[in-house]
């Protein structure tokens, strides 16, 4: 255990953002770091407790073992400390940077857990600045091949997996930058693009090969000894009202798509909301970062529609401990838009009634109405609560519902009611030499879930090639 | 747990004398090896008094209640003083046979008359003649206590690798006390990892009638099982005695209400399966339980016996409480002979009594303030035994032929004294003053392991001391006249350390000798008061370094 009275003398310090209206000047990233000694004092919190919920199932997906490199960290072991995250994190410079940190929130600490997403992230980049982090080259290899399609964190941690356990293994995907969502979809700010390319260098040279700008096709099956499909869910869901087709109606994926390959370029987004009103439909972690992109790209103003009401700002008794606290939570993209424009971004209880388009059918306002929960639970329109928006650019962040369709064509699949592929026995296999592992599997989930469950499918996969003969 | 109609038990640590009588007063009062808390009040607030031979998690180890959680008011509580740890010893000192524990539960039975004693023993093989014989001893009840169970400060060693299951235990006491027809005397529990009507259910039909939960009650009242109880840091205020910490304790005695509502509730629809109306009817029917088809292991001895016989109020057994001497005895002398087992112990009212003869075992044992039993002639083992606030004086008679050097008294005398004063004009037998913590006393010699485990009183020696005195003796002061100078040889250093007498205590000392010279007529004492500075540095106080730390604090 760190220290048995720790969690009594330090207050929980997270790492700070930098200042709003400075980092609003770039895409940079958000968070800065702290040293070492802030570091031991957030680790003597650990209590190392007899029942460690943080690596439960109310915790960490990958179940990482948080109160032992905690407790390797506060005693100064830092590389005892890396190597034990690296047993079940594949990459903790992403989870370090985008997870929600189920874990803290089930910490024993409560409300007030332990800083283990920014303890993960000090580890890891401690590791790769001291060199400690190198090319993991397998000591043997099986003559088995095997197709990732798709990679996002989930193909990237079925990838890692396979290849340290002997496979070849090539990473197809239809982009021209491999990484997926961690690429395209998270914008550079919350996970610098660089740190991408890093993973991904470093996945190459530990053997793994990606081929990009490839669609995949049925084909494969032949070519490879088994195929993980790992295509997410990338069907957004659209907005009931007419007029979507309108100019300056986005949904969001494409919008932060377009921002980051901006970025990358160094030229301005084909999409870009300078000097537009900008709505963004959607309260979610991608309606966050549509409204922070939008700030960056200079745009006259920024309003986020969300259906729900507002949540609470502490836990009800129907959410207690260790669940996934449903609170009030206000994000670097809301807190920027707070600091530009005096307000917070968010109209609760609201949706797009009707667009309103000009002569070129180019968007020009919004109608939007209110929402009321009726007693069977359906959110019903409030008649009369009508209400008009300026609006150039509207971002649809409304969730996604399931795979696309061509993937499931080219594959002969098919997905459940809500857009997954999920044996029904639980497994990732869905047949032949054919296996699935993330949001393709089981609906949009969290980076940390999708490489716990790119990792469970590998396994499955490495099982079934075992099965077969001439392995090694 | 009163107002279920349960019984709390209050553990080993004892209980603040201002809950006894009120609706906080534990029913059962646990006696274990440390004695801690354990006076005559604390006995005879009790419906149950518990004598703990082991604990099911941790088989054969002591406790060790670091200072650091010695706050004031558990220092009150365990009659000790606040920030010393507190070491309970493995064994039971006055317990090294059977024929012992039943002098052990005559003596709680002459002090909480109309308590229940039981015994708590630890699943084992062999378990049943073990209860066989806590049965004959007297016992009014056998717990059977699990290895599954144990706190967050039990050593995970133990946790993991001591102990059985209550299961194995339970089954084979409750066999072999039928075989004897002996299960008719006493209740039996058991306990260790309960959790839930089923198990209590497995428990009942396996010879069990009464059943002790502690985890998962703990859990209802917020307990998130960090194993930190020992470290005084529990987050959620429950193992802790840090005002700030305890400020986070969510509980509510509700919550244990509802929680044992359950239980019942489930073992109601269980036995409403079985066509069972009565919890009483299905004790000990183990026909009723199955092993399953893909048994690993065949627990047929478990399940193979089954007798429906529980607990019958007439047999129990029978102390003839009534014929003893101190019950009859109307003037203030009395000639005693061995047989008088804890003479004083059931007397009434305020008395000086002069007694002669050869006192029995446990003599004056739990002796309350106010009374005084002078004795001219022999005591056998367990003289003082959890003395409590009385006086007791031994002397050899005036015209005997008693020698100085001749022992006077038994063994593990004052054991587990918390107040009162003794006085013994000559030889004590091994482990006098054994984990006394209160008691003054005045000794002319004492055999091996004298003050062992001591937290508190005073101990004059002044006569010859055996080896290894002092060991595991963490407060109190011994003061010894060491006319050989071999005491630094013959005390254990482990945890103290020789010092001069300091001015005050040589007060204290003057005062307890002239005490002794008047209740005893001491040649020695009186030697001793008459040439008392030239005698003054050749007594050695033994004092342990916690201890003294506490009184430079103080």
């Amino acid at each position: 255990m760190g220290k048995a009275t720790g969690f009594l003398e330090y207050a929980r310090v997270e790492n700070p953002y930098r200042e709003e209206l400075v980092r609003l000047r770039d895409f940079e990233e958000l968070h800065t770091s702290q040293p070492a000694e802030v570091r031991q004092c957030q680790t003597a919190r650990c209590m190392d407790c007899g029942v460690p919920f943080c690596q439960s199932d109310f915790g960490c997906p990958l179940h990482n073992l948080i109160p032992e490199w905690n407790d390797l960290l506060y005693r100064g072991q830092e590389r005892e400390a890396l190597n034990r995250l690296l047993m079940t994190a594949p990459f903790p410079e992403f989870t370090g940077r985008v997870c929600p940190a189920l874990c803290e929130k089930a910490c024993n600490l409560a409300d007030d857990g332990v800083t283990n997403r920014d303890n993960e992230l000090y580890l890891i980049e401690t590791g790769l600045e001291k060199g400690w982090i190198r090319p993991r080259i397998p000591l043997a290899r099986t003559r088995k091949r095997v197709a990732v399609v798709g990679s996002g964190p989930s193909g990237l941690a079925a990838a890692d997996w396979l290849n340290q356990a002997g496979h070849a293994v090539t990473v197809i995907d239809r982009a021209d930058r491999p990484g997926g969502l961690l690429m395209y979809g998270i914008p550079n700010m919350k996970l610098p693009k660089a740190i991408v390319d890093r993973r991904i260098r470093l996945m190459e040279a530990e053997g793994i090969s990606f081929l990009l700008n490839t669609s995949a096709g049925p084909d494969l099956l032949e070519a490879y000894d088994a195929v993980l499909l790992c295509c997410g869910s990338r069907r957004p869901r659209s907005l009931n009202v007419p007029h979507q087709d309108a100019g300056g109606v986005h949904f969001a994926v494409d919008y932060l798509t377009a921002a980051t390959r901006a970025v990358l370029s160094g030229s301005v987004s084909a999409l870009s909301a300078h000097g537009k009103h900008v709505v963004v439909v959607g309260g979610g972690d991608t309606g966050n970062d549509c409204v922070g992109t939008a700030l960056r790209q200079g745009c006259r103003s920024v309003t986020q529609l969300e259906m729900m009401p507002k949540a609470p700002d502490r836990r009800t008794a129907g959410n207690p401990w260790p669940e996934w606290p449903r609170v009030l939570r206000t994000d670097y993209g809301q807190l920027e838009a707070s600091a530009v424009q005096g307000r917070d971004p968010r109209i609760y209880e609201t949706t797009v009634q009707t667009i309103q388009t000009d002569s070129q059918n180019r968007i020009t306002a919004l109608q939007t109405v209110r929402l009321q929960r009726q007693t069977d639970g359906k959110l019903q329109p409030v008649q009369g609560s009508g209400q008009t928006l300026p609006c150039d650019l509207l971002l649809i962040a409304a969730g996604f519902i399931g795979c696309e369709a061509e993937t499931l064509e080219h594959f002969s699949l098919s997905a459940d009611s809500r857009g997954r592929l999920l044996p029904p026995d639980g497994s990732h296999h869905l047949g032949d030499s054919l296996f699935t592992a993330g949001d393709m599997h089981s609906g949009q989930s969290l980076v940390v879930r999708a490489l716990a469950d790119g990792r469970a499918a590998a396994r499955e996969i490495h099982g079934f090639l075992k099965a077969e003969k001439n392995v090694f | 747990m009163n107002r279920l109609g349960g019984k709390s038990n209050s553990g080993e640590g004892g209980e603040l004398p201002e809950r006894f009588g009120t609706e906080f007063n534990s029913a059962i009062k646990q006696v274990a090896s440390g004695r801690f808390g354990v006076t005559r009040d604390y006995l005879l607030s009790a419906q149950e008094i518990q004598i703990k031979m082991a604990q099911g998690a941790k088989p054969g180890e002591g406790g060790h209640l670091p200072g650091a959680k010695v706050t004031e008011s558990v220092a009150k509580t365990r009659c000790s003083t606040p920030g010393i740890s507190l070491i309970s010893p493995p064994p039971h000192h006055d317990i090294y046979s059977i024929e012992d524990l039943a002098e052990l539960i005559y003596d709680l039975k002459c002090v909480g008359e109309q308590a229940k004693i039981t015994v708590k023993l630890v699943s084992s093989t062999g378990v049943g003649t073990i209860a066989s014989g806590v049965a004959k001893a007297g016992a009014g009840g056998i717990l059977i206590s699990g290895g599954e169970g144990g706190t967050g400060a039990a050593p995970m060693s133990s946790v993991h690798h001591a102990g059985l299951p209550w299961e194995i235990g339970l089954a084979e006491a409750h066999q072999v006390l039928c075989r004897n027809r002996l299960r008719q005397k006493v209740t039996l529990e058991t306990d260790g990892k309960l959790m839930t009507g089923h198990d209590v259910m497995v428990a009942l039909l396996l010879g069990a009638e009464e059943f002790g939960f502690a985890t998962a009650p703990l859990i209802t009242l917020g307990c998130r099982m960090m194993r930190v109880c020992h470290l005084g840091t529990c987050p959620f205020g429950i193992a802790t005695q840090n005002p700030e910490l305890r400020k986070r304790f969510i509980g509510k005695p509700e919550y244990v209400e509802r929680f044992m509502l359950f239980i019942a509730g489930q073992m109601r629809r269980i036995m409403a399966k079985l066509g069972a109306r009565t919890v009483d009817e299905l004790v000990g029917r183990s026909d009723l339980l199955k092993m399953k088809a893909d048994a690993k292991l065949d627990l047929s001895d478990l399940i193979g016996f089954a007798r429906n016989t529980h607990f019958f109020p007439d047999a129990k057994h029978d102390f003839h409480l009534s014929e003893r001497t101190d019950v009859r005895l109307f003037q203030d002398h009395v000639h005693l002979m061995t047989t008088d087992r804890a003479f004083g112990t059931m007397l009434r009212g305020e008395r000086h009594i002069q007694a002669q003869g050869c006192g029995g075992q446990s003599f004056g044992a739990f002796l309350p303030q106010g009374q005084q039993i002078t004795l001219y002639g022999v005591a056998n083992d367990y003289l003082g035994k959890g003395l409590s606030g009385g006086t007791l004086a031994v002397c050899p008679p005036v015209d005997s032929l008693w020698r100085q050097e001749d022992t006077l008294i038994g063994n593990v005398a004052l054991y587990g004294a918390t107040s009162g004063r003794a006085f013994i004009a000559g030889m004590a037998g091994e482990r006098f003053a054994v984990r006394n913590s209160g008691a003054w006393a005045v000794v002319e010699g004492v055999g091996d392991h004298g003050c062992e485990y001591m937290t508190g009183g005073r101990v004059a020696v002044l006569g010859p001391v055996g080896d290894n005195f002092a060991a595991g003796m963490s407060g109190g002061i011994a003061w010894v006249l060491d006319e050989k100078d071999d005491l630094q040889d013959r005390m254990n250093p482990g945890h103290v350390q020789l010092y001069p007498v300091s001015q005050e205590d040589a007060q204290e000392l003057k005062l307890l000798l002239q005490l002794h010279e008047q209740a005893t007529g001491s040649k020695k004492a009186r030697d001793i008061l008459k040439r008392f500075d030239a005698y003054l540095p050749k007594f050695k106080a033994v004092i342990s370094d916690e201890y003294l730390s506490y009184l430079k604090g103080a």
